[in-house]
């Protein structure tokens, strides 16, 4: 291992020495206004959310607006994807030159000087129109790099016949999301599945009740999870892990729809898309997934209409009645990578994504496009008008040059793990806001 | 070096100096394809990481912004930073436990191989290369699903055959000490196998006749084990340990998975994850990747000088 990671040192600080170098040839290059030279540019997409639809149209009409040159699209797991990044984006010669990147890790690499200066193009993709914590997580020092490229808020999935059984109803206020989590709680089932290292979801409690992560004051960034508001979200979370879940405590947010499908879970909360993974066993009519032919098609439909049946969504409700909790966005941005050698090409690409055709496509499938124009594209299902509702409302973590680190160092998953095994939350969160000041500043 | 004198000593006889002179060329030589691969793949890295540790050396800098010189800055941060220490006091335990569970029982296994039948001696063999032959991340997937506290086999067996229903349900990597119990478990059973084929090798060295010399004077089995065979094989053992205190201390891979499995992660850290997290602070990450070379190597300096000596003789 040590000699893999001193050849992955040395690796790393080869390409930074040879990006040094091509760098500096490709800012002499002088580009040509108007029609850049025809070239290969490089997509990098993270994990399945595209669809292959969306990928098929950006390479179409990218190779069709600009003759002779190509679009490769790669795709990259969102695991590791940070030190992917930070290798890659260094090399003039292994860059992408258009990049997506989770909302969360953008600041990082916006402040680092990553990601090419887009500010003149803010008007044309949309201007006041994009996604506001998006644009302000894309953006540093009063310049904007990384646009808004969709977002997945996260909605509440509930089983009806548990609900039944239970005699409760769909919940109003946050308050009653608990009652209701604690009635459907049983020895076999969870009320509401809320594993130990869930702070996704776990961030809605905080900051519907007006506290935050971090905030900043000045220059420095204060923890902000010991301010009231915060604890008073922090207990309500303490007390649902305590009576209304059977979740592990070392378990994750990932693939919630498991125990749900299992009949182990009542409630998840997720983004909206989840819907396609729901899989509950009456409904299940045992189709091979590889099958193309209609008669399975139309059996996979059957299901997928029994399953949402079953199954309903709502917005997790705010403090009162009628409004919604500020949840937490989940989501991405797009961006130029600065040593891109091909930075018009890599313009061009970005204004194909902001188009109203690709930006409704985006909405069709099921994701939230960066332009807010064009959320009425999502449709008029129940699942969309959920995912409406929560996106609006929803919030993103601090917009912080080092957030990256938190998440690196997993404080927060280790923070709501704590609260989980029942620390004090007061104690946890004092302890948690100068790892978090440590982090950031 | 010892195995190129016979070689060398082959030379058409001729003047002394010239010949000594010869011979000493060629044996550097004959050094140079290796010093150039080891210069490339571990001094090169090794130096600019030696250089990275005394700069001001992140993001910022890997995308085109001079890189500021700090002094030893960034080893008095690390060095003023209590985790910092405890993160090595806990490497260092944790490797001294590894090391010598993975010598005692892998020691019991060459014993055993040299006394047992042929069929046994092979399955047991086939077995051990088994567990050495398999990759890391999928061994490491296994055990992850053993302990899962949700579908753990482990959970089950004990809740519903030995009758535990506490053990229903329960998480084994929550804790740091459980956690090391079961990432102990993992490199122990991966290491095994390295140390029972080397002792193993060391007792076919052993003199039947010596042995059997003893056995007519009078030496009892444990006696012939303790003052012959071990003595004799100390040198397999000797550098085996240093190997393995070697690859536990800077035991990456395992600790890592297990953490992704959700453990703690603050709490559960060794050095190696712990300089992982430094992932954007490069100059961090050299200056403890550093200061884990220097504790390598005075862990383990006084052994090699011991094996060095030995090689003299």
């Amino acid at each position: 291992m040590k000699i893999l990671r001193f050849a992955a040192v040395g690796v790393a600080a080869a390409l930074t020495l040879t990006a040094c170098g091509n760098g500096d040839d490709a800012a002499a290059d002088p580009t040509e206004a108007g029609t850049p030279e025809a070239a290969t540019i490089k997509l990098w997409l993270n994990g399945t959310d595209t669809p292959d639809a969306l990928r098929e149209y950006l390479t179409t009409t990218f190779e069709s607006e600009n003759p002779g040159s190509k679009l490769v699209i790669e795709e990259q797991d969102w695991n590791g994807l940070v030190p992917r990044l930070q290798t890659a984006l260094g090399s003039a010669d292994q860059t992408p030159d258009v990049v997506e990147i989770g909302n969360t890790q953008s600041p990082t690499f916006t402040y680092a000087g990553a990601f090419a200066d887009i500010t003149d193009m803010y008007d044309e993709l949309g201007g006041d129109k994009l996604l506001p914590g998006f644009v302000a997580a894309g953006s540093a020092d009063g310049s904007f790099y990384a646009a808004p490229y969709y977002s997945g808020a996260r909605a509440v999935f509930y089983n009806k016949d548990a609900f039944a059984a239970a005699g409760v109803e769909v919940p109003t206020t946050l308050a009653e999301f608990t009652e209701v989590a604690k009635k459907l709680q049983t020895d076999t089932q969870s009320g509401f599945w809320f594993p130990g290292q869930d702070w996704y979801n776990g961030a809605a409690w905080i900051y519907t009740n007006g506290g935050d992560l971090a905030v900043q004051d000045g220059d420095t960034w204060k923890g902000a999870l010991s301010s009231a508001e915060s604890i008073k979200g922090l207990e309500e979370v303490q007390d649902l892990f305590a009576t209304a879940t059977n979740a592990p405590a070392d378990s994750d947010s990932n693939e919630p729809w498991v125990p749900f499908n299992a009949g182990q879970s009542a409630m998840f909360s997720a983004p909206t898309w989840a819907r396609w993974s729901i899989d509950l066993p009456q409904c299940n009519k045992a189709v091979d997934p590889d099958d193309t032919s209609d008669e399975a098609k139309a059996l996979r439909g059957e299901q997928q209409a029994c399953n949402e049946e079953h199954t309903g969504v709502f917005p997790l409700p705010g403090l009162e009645e009628g409004s919604y909790a500020n949840g937490f966005a989940g989501g991405s941005n797009i961006a130029v990578a600065a040593k891109s050698k091909h930075p018009e090409l890599a313009k061009s690409l970005l204004r194909i994504m902001f188009t109203e055709e690709f930006q409704n496509m985006l909405g069709a499938n099921g994701l939230i496009p960066g332009n807010t124009e064009y959320a009425a594209s999502m449709g008029d299902d129940v699942y969309a008008k959920a995912a409406v509702a929560a996106a609006l409302n929803a919030k993103l973590t601090p917009a912080a040059e080092k957030w990256a680190d938190v998440e690196g160092d997993r404080i927060l998953e280790d923070f709501f793990q704590q609260l989980a095994t029942g620390a004090d939350v007061k104690e946890a969160a004092a302890e948690t806001d100068q790892l978090l000041e440590d982090a950031l500043n | 070096m010892a195995a190129m004198a016979p070689a060398l000593q082959q030379d058409d006889p001729e003047v002394a100096f010239p010949r000594r002179r010869r011979r000493k060329l060629g044996v550097y030589g004959l050094l140079v394809p290796a010093a150039i691969l080891m210069g490339v793949a571990l001094g090169y890295p090794l130096v600019r990481q030696f250089v990275i540790s005394f700069q001001e050396y992140g993001l910022r800098q890997q995308f085109g912004q001079p890189a500021e010189w700090v002094g030893l800055k960034n080893y008095t941060d690390l060095l003023t930073d209590p985790y910092v220490w405890t993160v090595i006091g806990r490497s260092i335990v944790f490797c001294l436990v590894n090391a010598a569970a993975t010598m005692l029982i892998g020691v019991a296994f060459a014993v055993l191989m040299s006394r047992i039948g042929r069929a046994s001696r092979i399955t047991l063999q086939v077995s051990l290369l088994l567990a050495w032959g398999t990759p890391v991340l999928a061994s490491m997937t296994v055990w992850q699903w053993l302990f899962d506290s949700q579908y753990g086999v482990i959970n089950w067996v004990l809740a519903n055959v030995f009758g535990l229903e506490d053990m229903a349900g329960h998480s084994w990597i929550i804790e740091p000490l459980s956690f090391y119990f079961v990432a102990t478990v993992i490199v122990v059973w991966m290491s095994v196998p390295f140390v029972a084929f080397s002792v193993y090798a060391g007792l076919l060295q052993v003199p039947e006749e010596t042995m059997e010399a003893a056995q007519l004077d009078g030496a009892s089995a444990r006696q012939r084990f303790w003052n012959i065979t071990m003595p004799m094989v100390r040198p397999v053992l000797s550098i085996v340990l240093l190997l393995q205190v070697i690859w536990d201390f800077k035991v990456f891979t395992q600790i890592y998975v297990l953490q992704r499995a959700g453990a703690p992660t603050r709490e559960t850290n060794l050095l190696g994850t712990l300089i992982y997290s430094y992932s954007d602070e490069f100059s961090l990450a050299g200056a403890l990747a550093t200061i884990m070379l220097v504790i390598t190597l005075a862990l383990t300096g006084f052994y090699i000088r011991q094996m060095l000596k030995e090689d003299e003789l």
